[in-house]
């Protein structure tokens, strides 16, 4: 974190400064999605750009995700660095022969000749009330493909660091926002400053336990962390920012340190990102655990329309708190 | 119908619960898992919640109370209902039971107890530590969830704040600590009374070599004296049901199922596994269940089930050609039988000297239970069985 920082942006706010800045001051960066020019997308993210950069380069699309994320690629391939907007992630399906099968292999399969500088926005996370199609956290599906890079940011100032980095890699990048996360404000500096992907930020001190959290759950482990100081336990959170690539090295030396660990994704549990992120623990700071790793993720269910069922399909604060009194050995 | 709130035994070691605060007032009504008192145990405060839907009635413990565990202390009753007039109370000994009767909190607890004393985990973290610093796992009492032992306990033992014992003196494992208090609390609380009898068991081994013969074909048992003997009792207790009875404070419970609990010797003590209904199991299924449970108990791995709901206790140590002792009532039960080794002896048959493989069998009842004279009959009748089992089995 900066440290002098007077400014505080919202999410969105972030978001859309990264692309006005790069878009300024790169004239390739473009932007391609369904009502992204004056509508400015649904969240109301890039209001604004199209004023000022002009229908070439902040272009509406027809509805259809594979064929404008086809196109993304393309234009990639062949000298701009689109930056792709899906609306929602549930939407990802239609797009992953593009994402798996071109983008990701182009590079490979060129010998090196072509590359994909493309970067695509989309959202995840569920409690917007938005069911089951409009709710899923599909990031895992992503960060299984080698070729692909998957950023899950989690402020405004990481949102902002990492999407330039994004813009900027020469890879296809695939970038996450919580829906639920646009209007969280926070600290951004004036100054010009990205992000390196691969390098975990550590977002609460402790000793007695890691709670590593992606994208919005880094707050819900922020809120359990404090129920937690309350009862004495002292709890380090700590945000990946990138599942891919991935920084292995951070996430081990806290477990060592603190000899428990609980991961709290918003994917489904299953063969999801916190059984991954687990793994690589257990791995590695297997002979420092007192515990099992904990893994909290979605339920294996569809994401429930029902506010109230909704509510309890995804880790909360309080379960976050109940899991890790559990694995201190204090509940 | 009317759903009791007992005082929950949260500890190990618990024995009473101070009562620190009704959450709902008398007549109140009360929704299944909300608030409803808070207790203090030696250790802690821990709040409880309702068991179940309905109106706070019959309140029998006041602020400040302390109440043996397991103690009913109010009802939660539907409207209009009147809480049932006789609160039937458990002893504090009744936290220690495995009546089947007791209530599910209390059996929860119970299950955790045992489970924790029986199958002790310890960390990744812990078992590294231990070894670097040579400290016997084995000596330690593990304070993290469910009993694990952690590197802290590692440590403090290793740095003598865990083994605050004098030299010489061995720190208790949780299986002796638990076999500590059980014996203390059945030898103290009942009063025990015992009969002795001789049996002869010539029939017995006849039909156990024969079981084992039949069934080491068909079943891939080999039941051995303790299998068939478990079989015998449980079926000669179907009309003894006052040995399979309890004392519960307020008068005497029969038992609706003939549970067999075995003693059985683990490395730091005994534990009773139970062959649940033995008196409809066939010989076979006792004795695959058997040794199920001994190579569960050698491993450490008995299971709460296994070793919760016995109504009666056999004890065999005829193994360590022993001829005779005198057993320890477990609470709630109201006797144990204790048999030593079957070995040839000398009497008198038909009016001469013979040599016939004889056991001698030892039966502790709880006197508030039963009577000599009852328990007379039931250890007739056994031995009766026991001369002629094909006439039983």
């Amino acid at each position: 974190m900066p440290e002098v920082a007077t400014r505080e942006l919202t999410f969105a706010q972030a978001i859309r400064e990264a692309l006005a800045e790069e878009m300024r001051r790169d004239s390739r960066v473009c932007i391609f999605g369904e009502d992204v020019a004056e509508a400015g997308t649904p969240f109301k993210v890039l209001s604004g750009l199209v004023e000022e950069f002009g229908r070439e380069r902040v272009m509406d699309t027809p509805i259809s995700e594979a064929g404008f994320t086809g196109m993304g690629v393309g234009a990639a391939m062949t000298g701009l660095r689109p930056v792709v907007d899906i609306m929602f992630g549930d939407f990802l399906t239609l797009t992953m022969d593009q994402l798996v099968n071109q983008a990701a292999k182009v590079h490979y399969m060129s010998g090196g000749t072509w590359k994909v500088p493309m970067v695509l926005r989309t959202t995840l996370g569920a409690t917007r009330r938005s069911a089951a199609q409009h709710s899923q956290s599909l990031h895992a599906w992503l960060s299984h493909v080698p070729g692909l890079k998957v950023v899950m940011p989690s402020t405004p100032y990481d949102a902002k660091g990492l999407l330039k980095t994004a813009i900027r890699d020469e890879n296809p990048v695939v970038f996450f926002e919580d829906k639920m996360m646009y209007k969280q404000k926070g600290p951004v500096p004036e100054e010009e400053y990205t992000i390196p992907f691969g390098a975990a930020d550590v977002k609460r001190k402790g000793e007695d336990i890691t709670i590593v959290a992606t994208s919005s759950m880094v707050q819900v482990a922020l809120g359990a962390a404090e129920l937690l100081e309350k009862i004495g336990v002292g709890a380090e959170v700590i945000d990946p920012r990138t599942t891919w690539p991935l920084d292995e090295k951070t996430l081990i030396e806290s477990a060592k340190k603190t000899s428990r660990a609980i991961v709290v994704d918003e994917g489904y549990g299953r063969y999801g990102v916190t059984g991954e992120i687990a793994s690589v623990i257990a791995e590695g700071a297997f002979y420092n655990l007192e515990a099992p790793v904990k893994r909290m993720g979605a339920m294996h269910v569809p994401i429930p329309f029902s506010p109230p069922l909704e509510d309890v399909t995804v880790p909360t604060e309080q379960t976050v708190f109940e899991a890790a009194r559990t694995l201190c050995g204090k509940g | 119908m009317a759903i009791s709130v007992v005082m929950p035994a949260l500890e190990m070691a618990q024995e009473t619960g101070k009562l620190l605060a009704w959450r709902k007032k008398e007549g109140e009504r009360v929704t299944k898992g909300e608030p409803l008192l808070e207790i203090e145990t030696d250790k802690a405060v821990v709040e409880v919640e309702a068991p179940g839907d309905g109106i706070l009635a019959g309140v029998t413990a006041d602020v400040g109370a302390v109440v043996p565990v397991g103690q009913i202390i109010a009802w939660l009753v539907a409207p209009g209902e009147k809480p049932p007039a006789m609160a039937v109370t458990a002893a504090p000994a009744a936290r220690a039971s495995s009546s089947p009767q007791r209530t599910s909190a209390a059996a929860a607890v119970q299950a955790t107890e045992q489970r924790v004393a029986l199958a002790t985990q310890i960390s990744p973290k812990a078992r590294r530590l231990a070894k670097e610093l040579g400290v016997d796992i084995s000596k330690i009492r593990g304070t993290g969830h469910e009993g694990t032992i952690t590197s802290e306990d590692v440590q403090s033992l290793a740095q003598g704040e865990g083994a605050a014992a004098p030299p010489g003196m061995e720190l208790l494992s949780q299986v002796g600590r638990l076999m500590a208090e059980r014996t203390t609390q059945g030898w103290t609380s009942v009063p025990h009374f015992f009969l002795v009898r001789d049996v002869d068991c010539g029939e017995l081994v006849a039909a156990q070599t024969r079981f084992r013969q039949e069934m080491e074909k068909t079943h891939d048992a080999a039941p051995t004296i303790t299998d068939v003997l478990i079989s015998l009792l449980a079926k000669v207790l179907v009309k003894h049901t006052r040995m399979n009875s309890s004392w519960t404070g307020e008068g005497i419970r029969s038992n609706p199922e003939i549970n067999v609990s075995v003693a059985m010797a683990v490395n730091e003590g005994v534990v009773g596994a139970v062959i649940h209904k033995a008196n409809t199991a066939k010989i076979a299924q006792i004795s695959m269940l058997r040794r199920e449970l001994t190579e569960r108990a050698r491993a450490g791995r008995l299971r709460p089930t296994d070793i919760t709901g016995g109504t009666f206790t056999l004890s065999n140590l005829g193994m360590y050609k022993v001829d005779a002792f005198s057993a320890i009532i477990t609470p709630p039960q109201a006797a144990i039988l204790a048999v030593g080794s079957i070995s040839d002896r000398v009497v008198p048959v038909d009016g001469k000297p013979a040599i016939r493989p004889m056991m001698t069998m030892t039966l502790s009842s709880d006197h508030r239970v039963v009577d000599g004279a009852r328990a007379a009959e039931f250890l007739s009748d056994l031995a009766d069985a026991i001369r002629e089992p094909e006439k039983v089995l």
